[in-house]
């Protein structure tokens, strides 16, 4: 039987639902939505190894949307996810960069911070960091700041405070993920501590973020029986790695960095996670607006007790520092001007003059930031975590 | 001694998981000659039945936030059952991203690319519906055994052995199959020349579907049990897996069951021999043994030489 040819017209169908699929994809990519509003942009890792981590700080930035829609300056927040590599992180700012925000928070690592942070700087628009902790981030461009305090201010807390609680410790093992730029600079401070604190450092065990398995790297760390155990990692892997070293008998103290600073780690390391201790750039109970409403708004829907994660707190603090700096810009121009009266690279230039100059009252308590943009934060602790006994869920607990 | 029953241990305990990872990626070469490169997302999927079965609630980033399974299942049973689940999966990306190419005769190496984007698919969906979080399966789903064990004084931990046990049993039963069924015979006679098996009257693509449905089970299962083991670390926790996966299926030998057992349990080894203080390049020297065995045996340990066809 032949086969019969559909009539001209609906050949050609395919065709023009084609180029109409076409037309809608390259409309909705198009990013110039023609508004007068400011729009702040945000690159965080919504997908990836590191998805956790940006969810986290997704949720942040939802919050402080909604805190501050209807105050004025109004903002526009364009959110981009990076992935957890520094490609889609470049792919990220770059559409970001192209949207013409006033700003961008983000990304959420190092790694990709110092990948994408310059382009930022270059294209002459502030960048706030908001889990980006390793060392030279703000010295990365004259437009660069962050909120998220430095590694070497935090990692040797814990350390200390594990220290203060167990007077007896002197060997010391260390793991830290070699693959991400942020623990590696984080161990190397840590190492850095334990040698100054006079203790032996036993072991050295390089990981990989990826890495989920430790039987073997355990066993060897074992053998040189440490007291205490300090991990620089993410939370997949730092939570495996929790997880395994109790399985396989370790009974010590575990310090672990800012990588594992996240509720996200209860269902990695269950009940494993208990006694983890970690320094906190966000505590809960710090009483000033600013963290009652971060509160509140993060309790809807959730929990009566239910606790902001650190990175929460920390992208909640960007939007605020940035909408606060904006109002101030606002103040200070002459009566009846308008900020999106300014031309764009102009308004950047305040703006980060601005956010520079000023001090906040933010859910991380006081913030400054330095010339270069380092931020100045006061408040720290040191948590332990607790698990509730389904080991499923739990709580950082404060330590005095 | 220890130190040695150590390491014996540490290597096959990790490369059981690679072996159990492998022998899908084997099964489903044998008869179509590609690779499926949606068997890492496959195994994902197996961890998160898994998870499911067992009465987990999903997390609150995904379309199904805090969704849960009316009844819960006990680990040994949810186990197969995430493997059923998984072998559907695979059947239907069988169909969806293999069958449609082979009725057109394109070239093989289009699968290549059709797989890797039903994987992307399949991973993408899982971080849709469910969030990217970490699930973990209880760690007291293996009631009654416990975490670790000392095996004349090494220690290992308990689903590691479980793991090691089960690729075994999984293996032989793999082996008896295809050396003693008839379907099993049907397979390595599809994989030897589908044109003359299919003139001999053996429904090839029946074959090939089998292959792909057996490929799935594996993958859930040894989804679900590396689940259990270190957590199941997002939707994009078999990505990992795969790549090791790979090596491995080449070093054994592309398409050789036996070859991907033994190359798994080469590649833990050999990373298990790696000293502590250089424990982080573990993938360099496992790549780096793969790639001197393929200049001496490019066909793999246990691979045959193809002859070339004119």
């Amino acid at each position: 039987m032949a086969s019969q040819q559909p009539p001209r017209r609906l050949r050609s169908l395919p065709l023009a639902l084609a180029v109409v699929a076409l037309g809608g994809v390259l409309a909705s990519c198009s990013t110039n939505r023609g508004d007068q509003q400011l729009r702040l942009g945000a690159g965080v890792a919504l997908t990836g190894n590191g998805g956790l981590l940006g969810q986290d700080a997704r949720t942040g930035l939802d919050l402080a949307r909604q805190q501050f829609a209807g105050k004025q300056p109004g903002l526009e927040l364009q959110l981009e996810d990076t992935g957890s590599d520094e490609a889609g992180a470049t792919v990220a700012f770059r559409r970001l960069i192209n949207a013409k925000p006033v700003a961008i928070v983000g990304p959420s690592f190092s790694q990709q911070g110092f990948a994408v942070m310059p382009m930022a700087d270059r294209a002459g628009i502030p960048v706030i960091g908001v889990s980006t902790t390793a060392e030279g981030i703000p010295q990365i461009g004259r437009f660069v700041a962050r909120v998220a305090s430095p590694v070497t201010v935090i990692a040797p807390r814990s350390l200390a405070k594990a220290v203060q609680l167990n007077p007896g410790i002197r060997r010391v093992a260390v793991f830290f993920a070699q693959d991400d730029v942020f623990c590696t600079s984080e161990s190397q401070i840590f190492q850095k501590a334990i040698r100054a604190k006079g203790l032996e450092l036993v072991a050295v065990q390089r990981t990989s973020v990826s890495d989920t398995d430790f039987q073997i790297p355990i066993t060897n760390v074992l053998r040189s029986r440490p007291q205490l155990v300090v991990i620089s990692a993410l939370v997949s892997d730092g939570g495996n790695l929790v997880r395994q070293l109790r399985e396989l008998g370790y009974t010590g103290p575990i310090v672990a960095g800012n990588g594992l600073n996240t509720p996200n780690i209860y269902p990695v390391c269950q009940r494993h996670c208990d006694g983890l201790m970690i320094t906190q750039a966000y505590n809960p109970s710090l009483d000033n607006p600013s963290n009652r409403s971060l509160l509140a708004a993060f309790r809807k829907g959730r929990p009566a007790d239910a606790v902001p994660p650190q990175v929460t707190a920390q992208a909640f603090t960007a939007y605020q520092v940035v909408h606060e700096a904006l109002a101030s810009l606002k103040a200070s121009l002459p009566q009846g001007t308008s900020l999106t009266s300014l031309p764009l690279g102009e308004l950047r230039q305040r703006l980060l003059k601005t956010l520079l100059a000023g001090t906040y009252q933010t859910p991380l308590g006081e913030l400054r930031f330095s010339p270069e943009g380092e931020v100045l934060q006061r408040e720290f602790s040191v948590a332990r975590v607790s698990m509730n006994p389904d080991g499923r869920s739990g709580r950082f607990v404060l330590l005095p | 001694m220890q130190d040695l029953l150590q390491l014996l241990l540490n290597g096959l305990s990790t490369g059981a998981v690679y072996a159990l990872f492998a022998l899908g990626y084997t099964l489903v070469f044998s008869v179509l000659g590609v690779i499926n490169f949606a068997h890492g997302a496959v195994f994902t999927l197996g961890a998160y039945f898994t998870y499911f079965l067992i009465g987990g609630a999903a997390g609150a980033n995904g379309l199904l936030a805090g969704l849960q399974l009316p009844f819960a299942l006990p680990f040994w049973l949810a186990l197969p059952l995430a493997g059923l689940g998984a072998a559907a999966v695979a059947l239907l990306i069988e169909r969806t991203a293999f069958a449609p190419l082979r009725q057109r005769s394109a070239d093989p190496l289009l699968a290549l690319i059709t797989s890797l984007g039903a994987g992307v698919v399949l991973v993408n969906l899982i971080q849709l519906l469910v969030g990217a979080e970490s699930y973990a399966i209880p760690t007291g789903a293996l009631a009654g055994l416990p975490a670790a064990v000392r095996i004349g004084g090494a220690q290992v931990r308990s689903v590691q052995l479980l793991l090691l046990l089960v690729a075994a049993v999984l293996l032989t039963l793999l082996t008896l199959w295809i050396d003693g069924t008839r379907s099993g015979k049907g397979l390595r006679a599809v994989s030897e020349d589908p044109t003359t098996a299919r003139l001999l009257g053996i429904p090839s693509d029946r074959m090939i579907q089998i292959a792909f449905g057996l490929s799935g089970f594996l993958a859930g299962i040894a989804g679900g049990l590396v689940g259990l083991s270190v957590s199941i670390a997002g939707p994009y926790f078999g990505i990992g897996y795969g790549l090791k996966g790979l090596g491995v299926l080449v070093l054994g030998g592309l398409g050789s069951v036996p070859g991907a057992v033994l190359g798994g349990l080469i590649i833990g080894l050999a990373e298990a021999c790696v000293p502590a203080d250089l424990s982080g390049y573990r993938d360099v020297v496992a790549y780096g043994f793969l790639f001197v065995v393929l200049l001496v045996r490019p066909q793999g340990l246990l691979g045959r030489v193809l002859p070339s066809k004119v």
